[in-house]
């Protein structure tokens, strides 16, 4: 018996596509909500019925609570997934959709309520015994308390949003002047993707590894941790790409964590998912506590590779009511081999991450043993310029960790994507960069290889454009040179009797936009 | 020798010089240079060899998406020749072309942080878009002279629009 009929998912994109997935799996029904913007999206196609939410801007749709609940009651749904992002970690939602007689897949609201936002979590984290950064208390009011307090714990800092997450609102400041800058910027950017403006100031860890551990809890007071993810290599503090488990932890050091992590847990009584996010120093061997994510994480899927596990399902069967179907010892002794995840980016990585959106023109994903794509886009697909950037995540698995980063360059080079800029090219650098093969690296990974990862992307580029000049100047290439670009191309190839290639030619595309 | 414009479908703009020596198209940019030679077909059918800077690369041309080694692939949007104006060097032609900002991006404009007569060093910030959650600045790819501003700030712009122009 599937424990829900209905489940709504609340979020876009490869989350949504990825949590319908496990809904399918068990037997139930997948609703999908979707923008003016979303109205051909892959996420809204791959459901069983799908319902508009509001125009493109997130605050007017995917972030309109009303409008959410309101399709969730049309489709007579029986539980609402909240993905990532968005209102995932809303308590105010979630008290919502409970209101509505709905089950939400997530934490219990008092819960989110007690850890509202990073300061709470902070708080409790002291409580349950984890060490944490020295910063402000609570929410910084205005740039002068900012400056003055930043003075006292002194630079560098990180001004952070007290609301939300992926990285959004966050900035390393080095100095005063630096500071001033990005304060009004932060708050407006924090109160456009969340809907609220609060920071605050944290000293910074100087080069630190990003190491997060993966709490599960039931509601009957067990719990185990699913080991840590690695997410140190990262640019604008957010993750690109994550592996499990750490190349840098000791199994005594990650032991050391169980314990306080579940602690928090027993603190707040929380129930389902939830990420210990944690700077991890190479010196001093010591944590410091960042946050305490309420949801399923981006990278998840690392974890379910290396436990064969699907945690989706868990978090849907933990809100039905079931008791976890593990023990700490059981889970342990399933653990094997490793796996990385890249976040497929559509933005510029020459030109400093810029988003880019368009539609997708040309889509060949990577197959085959060790590989799992996650993908919220196919051929044809728009990438609008109103949300992340994120449209899919390439996870490879191997025995161990050299095997998986030959799996990754592998999936990378078969990973084709045209109309929009990517991340792909980039990973295939880093994968094959010394000090990442050695597992030798800090959050300021990017930052240091700029020049070198510049040189290459350029040099790769250009060798693109100049071998389009030449196919142009010597008459090969015919077909390439359109007045505009509107998208999509509309091709009639001839097809001979006897050739079918997988390519785009047997796909003459038109999408109405 | 040409001087080439090559904007891709993603509204990348690359400016070059073209000349054929021998067999071989010899291409310039400002700080990198390709001698590419058209070797031959190669085994599968519709796969042509090029020897580009000595190494063998395999290309086909699928729809007017151009595939290197089964891995990368490029599309191109328009190519436009410019005459060679005399008497200028490779750095001068191409530089010519490269104080013509284009919008990177579909998104909007949030700040403006130069004015036309403004004298700008190479990197420094001259706009800010903003889209997919995030500002992006947009910086001096040449010094020079701020000649004009085509944006005002809150207008939205969409990928390849010129924003400014530096001389």
């Amino acid at each position: 018996m599937p424990p829900f009929g209905k489940v709504l998912v609340a979020n876009r994109g490869e989350i949504a596509v990825r949590v319908m997935k496990a809904i399918k799996e068990m037997g139930m029904k997948a609703i999908a909500v979707y923008s003016e913007a979303d109205k051909y999206a892959l996420h809204v196609k791959y459901a069983d019925e799908a319902y508009y939410i509001g125009p493109p801007p997130a605050l007017e749709s995917y972030l309109n609570i009303q409008a959410i609940i309101d399709a969730a009651e049309k489709a007579h749904a029986d539980a609402v997934h909240p993905g990532y992002g968005f209102l995932s970690e809303n308590a105010d939602f979630a008290e919502a959709v409970v209101k509505a007689g709905l089950t939400w897949i997530g934490p219990p609201v008092d819960a989110m309520r007690a850890i509202k936002s990073k300061l709470d979590g902070k708080r409790i984290a002291k409580q349950a015994g984890v060490p944490i950064s020295p910063g402000s208390d609570g929410p910084v009011d205005n740039l002068d308390e900012a400056l003055k307090l930043a003075e006292k714990i002194g630079y560098p800092i990180m001004v952070k949003a007290a609301f939300g997450g992926g990285g959004t609102g966050i900035t390393r400041v080095d100095n005063q002047d630096q500071l001033v800058e990005v304060w009004e910027r932060n708050k407006r950017l924090a109160y456009q993707a969340f809907g609220k403006a609060d920071l605050y100031i944290e000293k910074a860890a100087v080069n630190p590894r990003h190491i997060e551990f993966q709490l599960i809890g039931d509601k009957y007071g067990n719990y185990v941790v699913a080991w840590e993810r690695e997410c140190t290599i990262q640019r604008r503090n957010q993750k690109l790409i994550e592996e499990a488990p750490s190349p840098a932890l000791k199994m005594e050091e990650r032991e050391r964590m169980f314990e306080p992590i579940i602690k928090f847990g027993q603190i707040i009584h929380y129930y389902t998912l939830g990420t210990f996010e944690t700077v991890f120093s190479d010196t001093t061997r010591e944590f410091y506590f960042l946050e305490l994510n309420k949801r399923l994480q981006v990278e998840h899927p690392i974890t379910e590779m290396i436990f064969r596990i699907d945690l989706v399902k868990l978090q849907i069967n933990i809100a039905a009511g079931e008791p976890l179907p593990f023990t700490q010892e059981e889970l342990n002794r399933r653990v094997r081999g490793h796996a990385i995840e890249y976040r497929i980016n559509a933005e510029d990585p020459l030109n400093d991450f810029t988003g880019s959106s368009g539609f997708i023109t040309y889509y060949k994903e990577p197959t085959g043993p060790g590989v799992r794509v996650d993908s919220g886009v196919t051929l044809g697909s728009y990438v609008p310029p109103f949300y992340d950037s994120l449209i899919s995540k390439l996870i490879v698995y191997g025995e161990n960790r050299a095997y998986a980063i030959q799996a990754g360059i592998r999936a990378l080079n078969d990973y084709k994507i045209g109309g929009v800029r990517t991340t792909i090219e980039l990973y295939k650098w880093i994968s094959q960069e010394e000090d990442f093969q050695k597992g030798k690296f800090s959050t300021a990974y990017i930052a240091e290889k700029k020049e070198q990862l510049v040189k290459y992307l350029k040099t790769k580029e250009q060798m693109k454009a100049a071998l389009a000049a030449t196919l142009y100047q010597r008459g090969l290439l015919k077909k390439a040179t359109t007045a505009s670009n509107s998208g999509l191309t509309q091709t009639q190839t001839k097809r001979s009797n006897w050739k079918t290639y997988g390519l785009m030619q047997q796909s003459s595309y038109r999408v109405m936009w | 020798m040409k001087l080439l414009r090559v904007s891709s479908e993603l509204g990348d703009n690359y400016v070059m010089t073209y000349d054929q020596q021998g067999n071989k198209d010899v291409i310039s940019f400002e700080d990198n240079k390709f001698e590419i030679e058209y070797i031959g077909p190669g085994w599968r059918e519709g796969e042509l060899l090029f020897k580009i800077n000595g190494e063998v690369h395999r290309v086909y041309v699928d729809n007017g998406f151009i595939v290197i080694d089964d891995e990368t692939i490029f599309k191109v949007d328009r190519i436009t020749e410019t005459p060679i104006e005399q008497g200028k060097s490779i750095e001068e032609l191409i530089k010519g072309k490269e104080g013509e900002i284009l919008s990177p991006m579909q998104g909007r404009i949030v700040q403006i942080r130069v004015k036309e007569g403004d004298a700008v060093n190479k990197g420094q910030p001259l706009l800010s878009i903003e889209a997919m959650k995030s500002e992006t600045v947009i910086s001096a790819p040449i010094g020079g002279i701020v000649q004009k501003i085509m944006v005002k700030p809150g207008q939205g712009v969409k990928k390849g629009d010129l924003l400014l122009i530096i001389k």
